[in-house]
């Protein structure tokens, strides 16, 4: 659906302009009043065009918040707090388009939803042996990825990070880093390295081993 | 209470935010990919985003970059590249062949990877006869005599190593090049990749 609208989005926008034109030419023909119609289109455009600018980044993670929690990555929904791995890389059969359809097959996708609001979640990275893996954290409100754990941040060692809203007061774990999300959802998504077809079993088996808990 | 509603249903007031709404709708695209544009860094016909998904963007870029490159990596943890066009300028396409020559030492600067992909032009891959639509550094690439390495991008099997070939779709196509933990010189734009150079028969 996604790809037709891409496809054909210029066609769709010129039959859209053109049922306008015939709305706006027939209140002038049947002798209807225009001005209503113009300052309310000229309010709405100028105070819409600036909303959608500020929303666009919530409603393109928002898009992945209702994928993730209504579909899934091919497993099925997949709740919050908790992490789905996709058990194969993106092949050329892929093109039925994959929520993460980035056309690589280098690494497993992990995926899942954070909800901070009943408190911090401890993300478990299992021993990588110097495999490539990284965990994105993406805020919702701005689509900036505020942290990583992963090989370029924190090595390839097993590990558990504690993420945390902003505003959060507790304590966590000696020796547990904390990192702090700057509201209370975000999306996370990993990234585990697989170097071919005969490294995926253990490339799998590893991005399963990512997983959340609460703190 | 009835006059009102009827008042409203006549006056335009309803096709007003309707219109208005779409206006806006298509304003903010055309503005975001105006900016996304901007952001793009363009050499050799390969372009990149270096900006996306770091903390601290204004709105107008963080929005365009949202919905150029939605939930990508920043740039330190993995260099994308895309082409849609060749050394010439032209519009990548499949009836025709190409070489992508990285001279020595040259091959994507990085600590995890570098692999090389070819889609159709929305970013899917293309099912084809050699069932893999990648090229990259896992397969032991033959280098030239002079220490270069050359990817053959065309549709069929090409005359040498068949791991230095990519096939490529039938029709316009796009190239995506990736660097996972680029190196430095990548991520301060020093490093360039080479220009894709159409071979004619």
């Amino acid at each position: 659906m996604n790809r037709l609208i891409l496809k054909y989005a210029t066609p769709i926008t010129v039959v859209i302009l053109a049922v306008f034109a015939w709305v706006v030419y027939s209140r002038i023909a049947s002798g209807s009043g225009i001005l209503v119609l113009a300052v309310t289109a000229v309010i709405v455009w100028v105070l819409g065009t600036a909303a959608f600018i500020w929303f666009w980044p919530r409603m393109i993670v928002g898009g992945f918040k209702r994928a993730i929690l209504a579909r899934g990555l091919g497993g099925g929904p997949i709740p919050v707090n908790t992490l789905y791995a996709e058990p194969s890389s993106s092949s050329s059969s892929a093109s039925t388009g994959s929520l993460l359809a980035t056309g690589t097959d280098d690494v497993l996708y992990v995926g899942g939803w954070l909800d901070l609001s009943a408190g911090p979640q401890v993300l478990h990275v299992p021993e990588m042996a110097g495999r490539y893996y990284s965990v994105q954290l993406t805020d919702p409100t701005t689509s900036a990825n505020f942290a990583y754990v992963g090989t370029r941040t924190t090595g390839t060692a097993a590990g558990e990070f504690a993420i945390a809203a902003r505003g959060w007061r507790g304590d966590v774990p000696p020796g547990m880093p904390l990192i702090t999300a700057p509201g209370r959802g975000a999306l996370l998504i990993g990234r585990v390295f697989v170097a071919d077809e005969a490294d995926q079993p253990a490339a799998y088996a590893l991005a399963q081993q990512l997983s959340l808990s609460p703190l | 209470m009835g006059s009102g509603l009827g008042w409203v249903a006549h006056s335009g007031i309803v096709q007003g935010v309707i219109i208005g709404g779409v206006f806006a709708f298509l304003t903010a695209t055309l503005v975001l990919n105006l900016v996304a544009r901007s952001q793009t860094v363009t050499v050799n016909g390969w372009s990149s985003v270096p900006r996306v998904g770091q903390p601290g963007l204004g709105i107008l870029t963080r929005s365009a970059l949202a919905k150029a490159l939605p939930a990508v990596n920043v740039f330190e943890e993995a260099a994308y590249w895309t082409a849609t066009k060749d050394a010439a300028g032209r519009p990548l396409r499949g009836d025709r062949s190409y070489v992508l020559r990285f001279p020595p030492g040259q091959q994507p600067p990085n600590g995890a990877f570098w692999s090389l992909s070819a889609t159709d032009l929305v970013g899917y891959m293309v099912r084809n006869d050699a069932g893999r639509s990648t090229v990259d550094d896992r397969a032991p690439l033959v280098a030239n005599a002079d220490g270069s390495v050359d990817i053959r991008l065309q549709r069929t099997a090409p005359d040498g190593p068949a791991q230095n070939w990519l096939p490529t779709p039938a029709g316009p196509f796009k190239l995506m090049l990736r660097a996972y933990l680029p190196g430095a010189t990548v991520v301060d734009g020093g490093y360039r990749v080479p220009a894709v150079e159409e071979v004619r028969a």
